[in-house]
Formats: structure tokens, sequence, C-alpha cells
């Protein structure tokens, strides 16, 4: 589907802005193929058969496959948990963040670097070692089975931290010292000079955390015990995953359509925003 | 600041005295039960049936289903819960996580529960089929209660059979007629096979299991089954076994190489692009309602003679769980194990039914007469042995289930892998052993 525009061949070692064009399709398209695979199969009335690994859709297409899933799962209360982990842990990391971040970039104080050394640590840790003993403190602060519980671990992030202070730190210090002299709290500076110039990386950001909680699976699992609590991941997950048995694809394709959908949408309609946040805070 | 600590305590106060008043007591006890999800999305659904049924009946306890994600999942989810102090009052859990769990005094025995019931431990577990018993019993106390279990199957393509001029009534006994069935059901298009003779799946948790299906075909034992300290991987039962899958593949180009999920196998014996298969009894209910083809199933072929180990899951009660959860917990095991309720969920899932009355009652048999299929698990079920269970079973069995991919995709003898794999595991079960077998008096 996108090899149509790979004719010209030059040869002067650099790349032309025609040849790259052609490479990024190329790589889109493959990129698209799973995500086609499961339009295909989302609407293909054969969960099974020889049809089913096509790419190409050879059946009239059905709602089947979404009627089964939608009846598997309560979408709408998963989708409202989901959204209120996401944007829940957002709102507070925007706050921590950008304090946190002010903080080292632009405070002065005895073990700063070290101190930010060792938040920058946290980075490396796998989430996964973390899981007993943060489950642990969730639970003795009241929290397990909660969606409080499953967002409290996230509320300070390191790399929200880090993309914040490399940010204030690029904004000219002279416009805080003006704001000074005119007698600005802190809380003013950062609230006039330095979110505003660092809204690029706050968006950027914003896509990061908003798109990793809200496909994680294995700590809301841990986390949560009340059906009405469980995220869209969870809910997927315990009616398309298998031990020993077997799996219907379609519904599964249609399943997971429904949950990956408001966030296709989001990033359909807000695109233009999102790639120029990307482009100016550096991140590409 | 002491107003509000005197406020608090007030409200404690009120909130114990309201705990002890009689309209407070009648509160039905809260539990949960953790599941995984064994077979497909249906079956949460069944199980939320199931469990709103038993909520309906015993109106003096309330229990919620807590879908817990596989087995791996459920036993890290059940671990993590229990060390916040927030232990579960009942988990549908792998058959083989049973031993460790008690290893590590995780679990309890049932064994006050059974006697306050009137009954002996042999009396209770008298209901439930031999062959589970070693997965259960551990050091003559009880510590799970089977719920669902199965045992391999092959399951033949029969239409394929004819095509290739073979007697649909005749299936592959041993490994010889095994490859050589294969053989002639494998369709190649030049170098390109289009239909695979055979396929096994081997992902994890599942390609341990049917490597033990193959091991103790040829003889041989996974697993000290007396001693959680000591497996046989380094031997030639096993090598055998590890042989004759990798020639599958290698010698007879008859399986396709690589680690296979179980979702894929099934896929592609109901696609018609495998014509045999070893999968779960557990997947038969699936298989059934969506093979288009006339499939028939089988005893795993033997080269030495006829075993199999058992697979599935108990239910258990961890350790911390007391009182009214820990009476509410056994009423709705017993209840969930109960003739009319187990071979009902055997009948939606394909996973036998281990509480052998279920085979008594009218239902079962109407359904048996119907689907012939069901009965050969249970057949089976006289030839089948414990599932392997270790110290630390998980990292073990992934200990040996890394090479075993090493030799599937070729990048290993069997031999090597076997040696590697003993290796990887003898490390895990150091401590154990050291703590058991090898601490000895030393004056």
């Amino acid at each position: 589907m996108s090899a149509t525009t790979m004719s010209t061949g030059v040869s002067t070692g650099e790349i032309t802005p025609k040849l790259g064009y052609a490479a990024t399709l190329l790589v889109a398209g493959l990129w698209m193929v799973p995500f086609l695979w499961m339009l295909v199969a989302a609407f293909n009335p054969e969960s099974i058969g020889a049809g089913m690994a096509s790419l190409v859709p050879s059946y009239i297409p059905t709602l089947a496959n979404f009627r089964e899933a939608w009846a598997s799962a309560d979408f709408p209360r998963y989708g409202l948990n989901t959204l209120v982990i996401t944007l829940g842990i957002l709102a507070v990391q925007i706050v921590t963040i950008t304090l946190a971040g002010y903080a080292f970039a632009r405070l002065e104080f005895p073990g700063r670097t070290l101190c930010f050394y060792l938040f920058l640590l946290q980075l490396m840790l796998a989430p996964v070692v973390l899981i007993v003993p943060n489950l642990t403190t969730i639970a003795k602060l009241g929290l397990y089975d909660s969606l409080l519980g499953v967002m409290a671990p996230y509320f300070a992030s390191a790399f929200g931290t880090f993309l914040m202070r490399q940010a204030f730190r690029a904004i000219p210090r002279e416009l805080e010292d003006a704001a000074l002299i005119d007698g600005a709290s802190v809380f003013q500076r950062i609230g006039f000079i330095y979110l505003p110039l660092a809204k690029p990386s706050l968006v950027a950001f914003s896509i990061v955390s908003v798109t990793a909680h809200w496909n994680e699976f294995l700590w809301p699992l841990m986390v949560i015990n009340s059906p009405d609590l469980r995220p869209l991941t969870v809910g997927l997950a315990s009616f398309t995953r298998g031990a020993e048995g077997a799996q219907a694809w379609g519904v599964i394709a249609a399943g997971t359509l429904l949950v990956s959908a408001p966030l296709l949408i989001a990033f359909a309609l807000f695109q233009r925003a999102f790639v120029n946040s990307f482009v100016s805070s550096g991140i590409k | 600041m002491t107003t509000t600590r005197r406020n608090i305590l007030a409200g404690a106060a009120l909130a114990a005295s309201f705990a002890l008043s009689p309209a407070f007591a009648q509160a039905p006890t809260e539990i949960e039960l953790f599941f995984p999800v064994p077979v497909d999305g249906q079956l949460a659904r069944d199980m939320a049936a199931m469990i709103k049924e038993f909520n309906e009946k015993n109106p003096s306890i309330k229990a919620t289903p807590v879908y817990t994600g596989s087995y791996d999942e459920t036993l890290i989810k059940t671990r993590a819960a229990m060390k916040a102090g927030k232990p579960p009052a009942a988990v549908i859990m792998s058959a083989n996580f049973l031993l460790d769990l008690k290893i590590e005094g995780e679990i309890q025995a049932m064994d006050g529960l059974i006697k306050a019931d009137g009954k002996t431990n042999d009396q209770f577990m008298g209901q439930f089929f031999d062959a589970l018993h070693g997965n259960a019993v551990l050091d003559r106390q009880v510590y799970g209660v089977p719920f669902h279990n199965s045992t391999p199957l092959l399951y033949v393509n029969t239409d394929h059979l004819k095509e290739a001029g073979l007697d649909p009534d005749k299936l592959p006994a041993n490994w010889e007629e095994l490859v050589t069935t294969a053989k002639k059901l494998t369709k190649r298009d030049g170098d390109r096979v289009t239909r695979w003779g055979m396929m096994m799946p081997s992902n994890y948790d599942y390609g341990g299991w049917i490597l033990q299906a193959l091991t103790h075909s040829n003889g041989g034992q996974w697993f000290n089954v007396d001693y959680g300290g000591e497996v046989y991987y380094d031997t030639p039962s096993m090598l055998g076994a590890l042989t004759f899958w990798s020639d599958l593949i290698a010698k007879h180009k008859v399986h396709p190489a690589g680690v296979q999920a179980g979702g894929a196998v099934s896929s592609a014996f109901l696609s018609g692009q495998a014509s045999m298969m070893l999968l779960s009894t557990g997947s038969l209910t699936h298989i059934r309602t969506n093979a288009k083809f006339p499939y028939k199933v089988a005893f795993v072929p033997k080269n030495v003679k006829n075993e199999v180990p058992i697979g599935g899951a108990s239910l258990v009660i961890p350790t911390g769980v007391e009182g009214e959860r820990r009476k509410a917990a056994w009423t709705l095991i017993n209840w969930m194990t109960s003739p009319e309720k187990s071979g009902w969920w055997s009948r939606a899932t394909g996973y036998f039914a281990p509480n052998k009355a279920a085979y008594d009652m009218p239902e079962m048999k109407a359904f048996l007469a119907k689907n012939p299929d069901a009965g050969i698990a249970v057949s089976q079920l006289a030839v089948a042995k414990p599932w392997f269970a270790t110290y630390k079973t998980v990292p073990v069995r992934k200990a040996i289930e890394d090479e075993l991919a090493a030799v599937l995709s070729g990048k290993k003898t069997p031999k090597e892998a076997l040696v590697a794999a003993q290796k990887g595991a003898d490390e895990i079960m150091r401590p154990y052993v050291e703590q058991t077998a090898l601490k000895l008096p030393t004056n």
C-alpha cells in the first residue's frame, strides 16, 4: 500500500525528501498492520477459520463481535474508572512535577545534584519489583481495593520531574528576575512565567502519562478486587485471555478496539497540537 | 487536636457498639474468591452467575468473585495481597502451586474444617478421583479441594485422516504411529508447509505441562513426588521426550518450529491448518462449539506407557483467614465442589468434574451420551499422575521452559538444554535442599 512512491532512487548518498517520505510510509505501513488486522477481525463474522488471518476483508461486516464484547464486560463503568485513574494521576502529577522541576532547576540548596540523581535512579527500577512493597504501603494507608490505591504510587514522576527541570532551565532567568523585582511570589513566578512557557513539555508529558496508565494491567490487577472498580485493561482481560483454552479472535479484536478507541479518537482530534508539543519540547 | 482525637475515639466506640449489637451481627460475612479465567470470556460470566446463585442461597455470606489474570498472575496477586495483610478468603489456584505455598506457610490445612463436618480426611478426599489426591493432600493433610482439572488429550481432525487414506477409527496410539500419521497429514507446497501434521503448545506454563506428558509417556518422571527439592530434568526418559518433540520439528518436519501459544494451536486446529494437536481437556468445549469438521480425541500417544499429568486448579484457603470468614470460605468451597456444581462447570468448560458423584447425575449421563469425547479424559484419569510441584515451582518450571524454547527454535540440542535446565533448577532449589535434605546433625 505504501511502495507506490518508491520510484526515484538517487545515489548522491543523501536522503532526498522523496525517499525519506517513502521510507516513512513504509515504516508507517508496517506499524499499521496489527491495527488493520484488528479492524478486519473485529467486523469478521467468522471468529475462527482460514479467513481469520487475512488482512483483506472477505465478508459482509457484522457488529456481532462488538455486541458480544459489549455484553461481556461493563465497558462504560470500566471506561469511567480508567478515566478517573488516568486523569487523576495526571492532575496530581502536573502539580508535583512542576514544583519539583522548579526546585531542581532554579532553587539553590545543598545536595541538589545528588538529590536529583537519586530521583533519576527511580527510572532504572522495573515497576514489577516494587509490587509487594507498594501494595503493603497501599494497604497500610487503607487504600487497598480503591482507585486512589491504583493512582497513589504514580503521583510523583521521575520522568516528569526531569522533563520539567530541563524545560525550566531553558527559560531565561532574566524573566524571573524581572518578576521578582515587581514583587512576585514563587507561585506567581511559576504560574505566570514558567508554566506558560513550558506548556509544550507539559502536553508531551501528559500524552506519555495518559497512554501509559491507560494501558497498565498488572498494578490495577493487584490493587483492585471489586468488579465495580476494574479499569478497562483488567475488564478486557477478564474475558479475552485463556490459560489452557482457546481464543475467540473476533471478540478479542472488537474488545480491544473498544478499549483503545477513546485514546485513538483523542489522538486523531488533537493530532496537530500533540505533534507540535513533541517538536517544541525536544522529544522526537 | 484533642477534640478531633476525642471525636475519633467516640466514633470508634460507637462503631464498636454497633458491631456488637444484634442488628449488625446479621450482616453477611463478606469474602472474596480469587479466580483466574481458565478458558475464555464466557467463563468469567459463568463464574459470576455461579457466585450470584451461591449468594442467593446463602444470605449470611456475600462472596465476591475477583478476576486475577492467568494462573501465574493469580499466584502473584494472592501473595502480594497476603503480604499486604489482605488475604482473600479463597483462591482457585493452579493445582501444582500448592506444595510451594505450603512450604512457605501461605495456605492452611483444612483438616480442622473437615473434622468439624464429622468426616475423616480419607472420607472427604474419597469423593474426588484418586489421581487428584497428589496435588491436594500434602503430608497427609488436605491443603486443596479439586475444583476443575484436566489432562492433555490428542485431538485429531478425522476429515484429514480420511483425505490421507487413513482409518478415522484408528487414531495414533504410540509415538511411531504418531510420526507416520503426522507425516501423511502434513501438506507441502514446495518448501512451504500449508498444513502441519501435529502441533503442541509450548508457551510458559503450557510447555512444561506438555513436556511432562511426553516424559511420562516415555516412562519417566518429572520430579520427586515425595520431596519438593528434586527434579529429574537431565535423565534419559526426559531426553527421549525432548528429542521426540525436537525431531517432529527438525527431522520429520511435521510440527512448526519455535514457541507456539495455546491459543494459536487451537486456532490452527480449528482453521484446518493443523491436523492433530495435544491440548488440554479444558479446551474441549471451545473446540466442540467451534469445529466445523468431525474430530476425535484420544489418549496421549505413548512410547513406553500410557501416563499423563493432572492439570487444572484447586480451591485453597490462605493463612490468616480466620473465624467467620474461614467458615464462609469453607461453605463456598464445599458448594462449588459439590456433584451438581462441579458437573455444571465441567459441562460449561470441558474440564472434567473432580467429584466422582458428578458422573452419576442424570444431566451428566445425558451429556456424556451426547458427547462421548468428554468421556475420554475421564478414562485417561486412570493413568494420570500428579502435576509437577516443587519448592518455587514457577522459576523451576521456567528453568526448563526457557531451554525448551531454545530447542524448539533449533538453538540448542536437547542434551545441552537439559543439562542447563537441571543446573538452573538445582540452583533455585538449593536453599530448600540445604534446609531440609542436606541439613545433617553435626555432632
